[in-house]
């Protein structure tokens, strides 16, 4: 871990004024150019999509879309979760996610899901300790990134209150 | 008042001036209409109700009845005062004045006249009549404070301190032991610290201290009793007392300035230059270094020691200084330094400390000497600061190699930008440094800041449509440019007015710079209603500097850029007439493609101004049921083609050219334009008048050798005088020559040899005599144009080690390529010089450099591909999104709606 002293961090909501800011930190931390349904999605997620702050630097973000099951039902989806290089390590990233898992909590909305490439074992890891489960392998999901293949990972919200 | 009326009708008077003074005007105006049913002509009523009919916008029928009641009752003090309301309800004082005097010719003790007579002569500064008005308002009425303050202020203002500290206790004299009650503590304090200030500027500070110590309990602002006292003391030589009491003030605000300056007074150790002997350093330091144990939350405690301390001990503090706001991340590090660089040899002990850090940083993300680890952060404040230093040094390749590896770093931060686009501005590519600053707005849309710096960087690449539109981003809406212009907005019009200048727009130019103008006479006349209101709420401290600042109002920055532009403008406007930018007209400047691009723009605006106006129209028929609605006067010369069509431009000038003289009379530029003026207008002793100005105020100044030489040369060439006034004019040179030094005993060409001898080094000098050479003699032409391309770029002596610093300033190094191409009329030693210094300045736009936007669009650009980090296996990111968008949109990340 690095840093050795304490720095706030601290989570702010995305509006129509700073997008811009997320949309600098996707340029560099995805390989995907988003398109602007990306961006509706993550404005109209309201809580659910959240930038962090590094004393006062916004250093990652989470970005969710709330999606309508058959059942009337609501569950999240987590389009994206990243950090800037400089500043993983930190905590940012659980951070950001443990807030979407309370806030999910809350709000009663007892799935979230997302995809990963199947080679990104860290990834996987990462949110095996949040409780998610891969749920699905999606074969060809991608179409221009080696390997083509995704799995779904899953975390179900009923009964146990989640871990900090 | 209406005292010739049968009661009816002076009740029905009575009522109109009530209705006036409770700006019930309809009902005013129906009982004045009563009266003059029966009285047609009575003067007293046509006089109140033109002056009604003033307050409901109807202007030519106002003046016509007040003049028309005015005849048919000369007689009547109510109709001079109303005449002179109505003047001074269109600012026309001195008429107003005068209509005032005559009313109190005929009614001489009318105290309404002489309070309207007594503010008016304080906004003219007619000071003897001042005090003559408050004197006689006091006389009629003396049990009322307002008239005691304002005789006092009235002879404070008119410089006899004496008698206003007279009045003042005067007036204290006629008040009661247990004055003042509760509701007036705050006014009585506030007249107390007028009368003990007064004491102080009149040199009485005994007495003013003792005043001040014997009235205490009767003053309730004790910050300013405090420092009141603390000036005194201080003035009366009494420095232990003084330093006591600065340090009790410290207490309370341990970052002021001002307490830290009177403290070192205290202590004899402050000079005005900040220049100190070794002890005295010693002693700062020991002095700075005890109070930095007491005000431990003081950032100026820490600051301050930076500015005296020298070598190794300088270089100890800045580190101890530096670090911590690194870390914490504080970006305006670099400006809180930047007056350091001015000191000899501290911006090279800051490059190197900083380097350092920059080193431990990046290898082993600590500070040299610590244990503990960095935040990932301090690496990004680090390169931001040094990029600001780099550029401050003019080392922009090496600047621009630090800011981009902060973006990359941390690309989320927007200084970061702002910081990149202004060193591109200073490396002389405007354009870049304009879509730079808006990549940064982009990143707030609702921070005013970066949206006005933008606004600025795009006025200044010329993109004056783009920039406009921008600003009105941060506009209420409604006509929003000329909300810009009732905000004020005085460095948007002064930058907007210097772009068309450059672009030749005369018109649009002189708009922009007489809009500034006006708002300085706006400023000036703004000070009418404190002339009451203040002595009213006895805020004369305050009151006093006002006037004080309005009196030196125009010598602000802003106006004297105003007048220099707008007396510029008519100065190209007399050379080339012809050049008015009527649309019919031909245009020279100007290649037929630009034309035809400015009359398509011409004609959009105006298509869509006409729309707007309709569609304001139709609105505000909408709201009319909501009662009548403010309608704004349509500007009738929009783009100031009215103003291009003025007979004589110089005596234009000349307006604007008094103000300068009057009011920044210290400023070369001032007599730079009285010179180029009067030459036009062949006023060959004010032009003089201007030579020795110049002489006056920078002698060696290239500009001012041009003008001394240019000046005689047209002398000695003008035919031998013959008429008396000519031959005067001549003596007068005669006797002025061999006063000035530079021509003594020599001739022009003798005189313009000198000067290079004696700045052989400097291109601007060698520049000017080369332009002279050729004035003087055109055959000369190749000799002068040698004598420019042989000046040579010395690098500036500095032991960075990161490259070399140029001596030649960009902004010369155009003005060079313009003479040659436009004076001397050399294309070929043009082309060399721009070759030559594309070399020099390689990101300026203007000699098409190597990394300049003009001629690349990589390295700066902004649309362009940024390289993805591509690296995707790090914990934490959830591959994505359907896939169809890779490649992606680019232009939502520019088309961002707001």
């Amino acid at each position: 871990m690095g840093g050795g002293r304490e720095v706030s961090v601290s989570l702010d909501g995305v509006r129509d004024k700073n997008v811009m800011q997320l949309k600098k930190l996707n340029t560099v931390l995805f390989p995907v150019r988003y398109n602007e349904k990306y961006y509706a999605d993550a404005l109209a997620s309201g809580d659910l999509t959240k930038l962090a702050y590094y004393s006062d630097i916004c250093v990652g973000s989470i970005v969710c879309r709330l999606e309508k099951k058959e059942s009337r039902s609501v569950r999240a989806y987590i389009m994206t979760l990243g950090v800037l290089a400089p500043y993983r390590g930190l905590g940012i990233g659980t951070r950001l996610l443990n807030h979407v898992i309370d806030l999910c909590l809350k709000q009663n909305i007892q799935e979230i899901y997302l995809h990963v490439q199947t080679n990104n074992d860290d990834a996987v890891n990462f949110y095996k300790k949040f409780g998610f489960e891969i749920t699905e392998t999606i074969k060809n999901y991608y179409t221009n990134m080696d390997p083509p293949d995704c799995f779904v990972l899953t975390k179900f919200i009923t009964q146990s209150p989640v871990k900090k | 008042m209406g005292a010739s009326l049968p009661p009816k009708e002076a009740n029905l008077f009575k009522l109109i001036v009530k209705s006036y003074e409770t700006k019930q005007y309809k009902k005013g105006l129906k009982a004045a209409d009563q009266i003059l049913k029966k009285f047609p002509d009575h003067g007293e009523t046509l006089s109140m109700k033109g002056l009604t009919l003033n307050c409901m916008d109807r202007k030519p029928e106002a003046y016509e009845l007040v003049r028309l009641g005015l005849k048919n009752d000369l007689k009547s003090h109510v109709c001079w005062h109303v005449y002179g309301l109505l003047y001074r309800s269109d600012r026309e004082y001195r008429e107003a004045i005068k209509c005032y005097r005559n009313a109190l010719r005929i009614d001489p003790d009318n105290i309404e006249i002489l309070r309207d007579l007594s503010l008016l002569q304080a906004q003219m500064r007619d000071l003897t009549g001042f005090v003559e008005t408050r004197q006689q308002l006091l006389t009629l009425k003396p049990n009322h404070r307002m008239n005691w303050i304002g005789f006092a202020v009235a002879h404070h203002l008119n410089s006899n301190v004496a008698k206003a500290v007279e009045i003042l206790e005067a007036y204290e004299g006629t008040l009661e032991d247990d004055y003042p009650p509760d509701n007036e503590r705050c006014e009585h304090g506030e007249m107390l610290l007028y009368k003990i200030s007064l004491l102080e500027e009149y040199g009485f500070l005994e007495r003013a201290l003792e005043e001040l110590h014997k009235k205490e309990p009767k003053i309730v602002d004790k910050l300013t009793y405090k420092e009141q006292e603390v000036s005194l003391l201080v003035k009366l030589g009494r420095l232990e007392e003084g330093s006591n009491l600065y340090k009790a003030l410290l207490i309370m605000n341990p970052d002021n300035y001002r307490y830290y300056e009177g403290l070192q007074k205290c202590f004899v150790l402050y000079s005005e230059n900040g220049k100190y002997s070794s002890d005295e350093t010693d002693q700062l330091d020991a002095l700075y270094k005890s109070l930095a144990k007491e005000y431990t939350w003081s950032s100026a405690v820490k600051r301050i020691p930076l500015d005296f301390l020298q070598g190794d001990k300088f270089r100890e503090a800045a580190v101890n200084y530096i670090k911590p706001l690194l870390t914490k991340g504080v970006p305006s590090l670099f400006s809180d330094l930047s007056p350091l660089y001015d000191h000899p040899g501290k911006a090279d002990v800051i490059e190197q400390l900083v380097l350092e850090l920059e080193h431990s940083i990046r290898n082993n993300g600590r500070y040299p000497d610590r244990t503990e680890k960095e935040p990932p952060s301090t690496f990004l404040w680090i390169l931001f600061f040094l990029a600001q230093h780099y550029d401050r040094r003019g080392q922009y390749d090496v600047a621009l190699s630090k800011i981009d590896e902060a973006i990359q770093h941390t690309p989320t931060v927007i200084d970061l930008y702002s910081v990149k686009s202004r060193i591109l501005k200073h490396a002389g590519d405007f354009s870049a440094a304009a879509s730079l600053a808006d990549e940064a707005r982009c990143m707030d849309l609702a921070d005013r800041y970066i949206n006005s710096e933008c606004v600025k960087r795009m006025l200044q690449a010329d993109q004056v449509a783009l920039a406009e539109k921008t600003a009105t981003l941060f506009t209420k809406d409604g006509d929003q440019h000329n909300n810009l212009h009732d905000m004020q907005c005085m460095w948007y019009e002064l930058a907007s007015g210097e772009s068309h200048f450059r672009q030749g727009d005369l018109g649009r130019a002189l708009k922009k710079f007489l809009a500034v103008e006006k708002h300085y006479a706006d400023i000036t006349e703004d000070q009418f209603d404190f002339h009451s209101y203040c002595l009213r709420k006895m805020t004369l401290r305050a009151y006093v500097e006002m006037l004080k600042f309005q009196d030196r109002l125009h010598s602000h920055v802003y106006f004297h850029k105003a007048a220099a532009g707008a007396i510029r403008c008519y100065l190209k406007l007399y050379d080339s007439p012809l050049n008015s930018l009527t649309e019919e007209e031909d245009n020279t400047s100007k290649t037929p493609s630009q034309k035809k691009k400015m009359k398509k723009q011409r004609k959009a605006d105006r298509a869509k101004k006409e729309a707007e106006e309709k569609s304001e129209e139709s609105s505000a028929s909408g709201n009319s049921k909501f009662g009548k609605r403010h309608i704004k006067p349509v500007d009738p010369d929009p783009y100031g083609e009215k103003l291009l069509k003025t007979e004589d431009p110089l005596s234009e000038a000349t307006k604007y050219l008094k103000l300068l003289q009057k009011h920044s009379a210290d400023s070369l530029e001032t007599h730079l334009l009285s010179f180029e003026v009067n030459m036009r207008k062949q006023k060959i002793l004010l032009a003089f008048q201007a030579v020795k100005q110049l002489l006056r105020l920078d002698a060696e100044n290239p500009d001012s050798h041009r003008c001394l030489i240019k000046f005689f040369h047209k002398v000695d060439s003008m035919p031998v005088p013959v008429t008396d006034a000519e031959k005067l004019v001549w003596s007068v040179l005669e006797a002025e020559r061999p006063f000035i030094s530079q021509l003594q005993d020599k001739t022009l060409s003798e005189a313009n040899k000198v000067f290079l001898v004696k700045h052989e080094d400097s291109l601007m000098h060698r520049v000017a005599v080369a332009e002279m050479l050729h004035v003087l003699d055109p055959t000369k032409k190749p000799e002068a144009v040698k004598l420019i391309e042989d000046s040579s770029n010395k690098v500036v002596p500095k032991n960075g080690a990161l490259g070399p610093v140029m001596g030649w300033k960009l902004k010369d190094c155009i003005a060079v390529h313009k003479l040659l191409d436009k004076v001397l009329t050399d294309q070929d030693a043009a082309l060399r010089w721009k070759v030559r210094c594309a070399e020099y300045f390689p990101y300026t736009t203007y000699f098409e450099g190597s990394h300049s936007s003009a001629l690349q669009n990589s390295s700066n650009n902004l649309d362009g591909e940024t390289t993805v980090n591509g690296d995707a296996s790090h914990p934490g990111i959830s591959g994505s999104e359907s896939l169809a968008t890779a490649n992606g949109k680019l232009e939502a990340f520019k088309n961002l709606t707001i």
